[in-house]
């Protein structure tokens, strides 16, 4: 008797059970997936006491600590995680851009892939979240997110902006937009978009753009789609390169001379970018094959076409940041050094 | 008369005319814009070159406004201060007719009224005329002058009720057209540039002004008198009108223009939305006098995310009656910026949330929903689209 009330409590629960673990199954199946891919940075680092937002090098996040600490996730996608490393962006070289680069592409190609997350960096974050805008070839949302306080820190932003940036890799809605940034609510394009805080959360500001839409409780609110082009309408194919061009950035200030300009040449840049100029550097540069563009140290508004560039040569880099210009520059000096066509992938991207 | 007197009244009267002179010889150059002699005008296209055809209609403004003194950018026009006519901009910039072929165009409300004092009927003529022009096939776009402290709903109204594709481009001026260092006559350039690129086609009512191109829906004006007065709130500009040339970044997403329900329909009257201000202690009885003055929509400016003062008296008690009658009320929040959410308790004292319109474009289409329905569901489903 005793045995069979046991046995019939055992099938009671094993029929829950079951119920439970179908629904689970169902779930997953309806959740979108999405590939996260764990970078480092501020986001996954620790601190020594939770007051510490700054100096934080007590330890790093490990990928599983990042998911088990957001269970939340689960209700939104199913994540599925690839570490590229897990270090400071002030580290990501070109290969690690690369080597994070192919294996979104590899991911974003599964068709039961609905979109892509990376952590990373503040520092350095808009230069990779461009250099994934240009090279990524899927119109599937990937989104970079990161954190302006550590892991340990009371009052710390980066359980939401992941939470957010899941939502929106894994919506329909945010389809064709190009790579994203998601911090502080706010839904960025890559392209635009720039630190301009060292500490504050609303760091990542698109001046004079603004947002495209906003991670806000209710839904995913989109205003705007950019028009230069990204992503799945890139020329850039990054599959068969393991490195890029060197290419260096001057600072222009009074009395700046060609000095910077001429030991990036002797180091073997194939590129520089100019926030000011020397004449007698740059003609000097560009008789051993270097590639010149001309951004600008003010951090909004385009440089704009002229006649005098064109004639010295020059490229002029529209309203894209020295680091930006960076980024598209050694891309586009692995299909041509010619500054015509290097300008007219200044004017497109 | 003594010799003396009759010498001094001649005196007098030689002084009278003397002043005159001086007066009208003072007064007559700063009529006109002070555009720079220092410099040639840039060099017109060839004879038979095609340019772009652009209707350029004045509504008024300042830029359509003049003062006697060149420093006074403060209190121009008034008795006796003839207004700028839209051939005065056209004589004064004749390189506006290197950028296009432009007709000139005056849909100014009457010489005694204020561009703040136009009313539902000027706007109803004015989208009419947009219709009629955009259906032009000669028309490639049209160029839209108003005074900038309405001008950011008179176009949104435009951008809900104007069936096309073709570019329309609001323009302004904050000093007068004879004011010094005028920002007017770069603004109308700019503006007809804009009009006449293929760029700006199908982005719904554009804003230039101070180079930015911004859109009709999120366009605010945000400083009383600085030049760079007009900001996309939020969500920024859509490109730029650079020296070199016109770039777009950015296409709007929500519904517009061509897409829009509404356009091409004439609404000769609308139906009376009101708005309601929050602040600490705001009383109910300003609720009740809308209503009682047959309001069919409220629109209130809540506090921090979108909130009415509540309390015995005060506003949430008087939204609830509102209700009662039918009154539709929408919120939006007196911060400037972000969105009002759409939430369970919101939906419960079914209130519709204003997204992030600005209270005064929030009651320009909670007046056009309510042409249509005053069915919550449906008013939140506009408010979520356009």
């Amino acid at each position: 008797m005793n045995q069979n009330r046991i046995s019939l409590n055992h099938i009671v629960w094993f029929l829950v059970l079951a119920g439970f673990l179908a629904d689970a199954a169902l779930a997953d199946a309806d959740r979108p997936n999405v590939a996260l891919f764990t970078t480092g940075g501020t986001i996954q680092s620790k601190g020594d006491h939770r007051q510490k937002l700054m100096e934080y090098n007590a330890g790093k996040v490990t990928p599983q600590e990042l998911l088990d600490d957001l269970p939340e996730l689960k209700e939104v996608a199913n994540i599925q995680v690839t570490e590229i490393s897990n270090i400071g962006s002030g580290g990501i070289d070109a290969k690690l851009q690369l080597k994070l680069a192919k294996a979104i592409n590899a991911a974003l190609a599964r068709p039961d892939v609905s979109g892509a997350v990376v952590t990373h960096g503040t520092t350095t974050l808009e230069e990779t979240a461009y250099f994934l805008n240009l090279v990524v070839k899927s119109d599937k949302p990937v989104v970079v997110v990161g954190a302006m306080r550590p892991f340990t820190a009371v009052s710390r932003d980066g359980p939401f902006n992941l939470y957010n940036a899941v939502r929106v890799a894994s919506s329909p809605k945010s389809k064709g937009l190009g790579v994203m940034i998601m911090l502080n609510d706010e839904i960025n394009a890559a392209r635009d978009t720039t630190k301009t805080n060292t500490y504050h959360m609303e760091t990542f500001v698109a001046r004079d753009m603004g947002p495209l839409g906003y991670a806000d409780s209710d839904q995913l609110v989109f205003y705007r789609r950019p028009i230069y082009r990204h992503t799945f309408k890139s020329e850039f194919d990054i599959s068969k390169l393991d490195d890029l061009p060197r290419v260096d950035v001057t600072y222009a200030y009074q009395e700046s001379d060609g000095a910077a300009i001429n030991a990036f040449v002797a180091a073997g840049a194939k590129g520089v970018v100019l926030t000011g100029s020397d004449a007698d550097a740059v003609k000097k540069g560009q008789s051993k094959g270097v590639v010149f563009v001309q951004s600008d140290r003010k951090g909004a508004g385009r440089v704009v076409e002229s006649e005098r560039s064109a004639q010295r040569g020059i490229v002029t880099s529209d309203n894209l940041n020295p680091q930006k210009a960076r980024v598209l520059l050694r891309l586009a000096l692995t299909k041509t050094t010619d500054p015509k066509e290097i300008q007219r992938m200044f004017n497109e991207y | 008369m003594s010799i003396d007197m009759r010498t001094s009244v001649i005196r007098a009267g030689v002084r009278g005319a003397v002043a005159s002179i001086v007066l009208l010889a003072a007064c007559v150059p700063v009529f006109a814009q002070e555009i720079p002699k220092y410099a040639p005008p840039p060099p017109m296209p060839a004879a038979g070159t095609k340019l772009p055809h652009v209707v350029l209609m004045s509504m008024g403004g300042t830029i359509a406004s003049r003062a006697t003194s060149r420093l006074n950018i403060t209190a121009y026009g008034g008795p006796g201060v003839p207004r700028v006519d839209p051939e005065d901009w056209y004589r004064d910039e004749p390189e506006l007719a290197g950028i296009a072929r432009i007709t000139l165009e005056d849909q100014r409300a009457p010489q005694d009224r204020k561009s703040g004092t136009e009313t539902q009927e000027d706007f109803a003529r004015v989208s009419k005329r947009l219709n009629e022009l955009a259906a032009d096939p000669s028309v490639d776009g049209v160029v839209v002058t108003h005074g900038t402290n309405t001008m950011a709903e008179v176009a949104w109204y435009m951008n809900l009720t104007v069936k096309t594709d073709k570019p329309i481009v609001f323009v302004g001026s904050q000093r007068p057209w004879s004011g010094l260092s005028g920002d007017g006559p770069r603004n109308l350039y700019d503006a007809v540039r804009v009009a006449a690129s293929k760029g700006a086609r199908g982005k719904g009512v554009l804003h230039c002004m101070n180079q930015f191109i911004n859109t009709a829906r999120d366009v605010d004006k945000t400083s009383a008198y600085r030049v760079n007065t007009f900001q996309g709130v939020d969500v920024g500009v859509l490109g730029f009108a650079d020296p070199d040339q016109v770039k777009f970044y950015r296409e709007p997403l929500r519904r517009h223009t061509d897409g829009s329900e509404f356009a091409g329909k004439v609404f000769d009257t609308l139906p009376a939305v009101e708005v309601a201000y929050a602040y600490r202690e705001a009383p109910g009885y300003l609720i009740d006098a809308m209503v009682a003055n047959g309001v069919k929509g409220i629109v209130i400016e809540g506090t921090g995310a979108g909130s009415a003062i509540s309390g015995d008296g005060k506003q949430t008690d008087a939204i609830k009656r509102a209700q009662e009658k039918g009154v539709v009320v929408v919120m939006t929040a007196r911060t400037q910026g972000g969105r009002v959410q759409d939430n369970p308790r919101r939906r419960e004292s079914k209130i519709v949330p204003g997204d992030n319109l600005l209270p005064e474009k929030a009651r320009i289409l909670l007046q056009l929903a309510l042409t249509k329905t005053t069915d919550l569901a449906e008013i939140t489903r506009i408010f979520n689209e356009y």
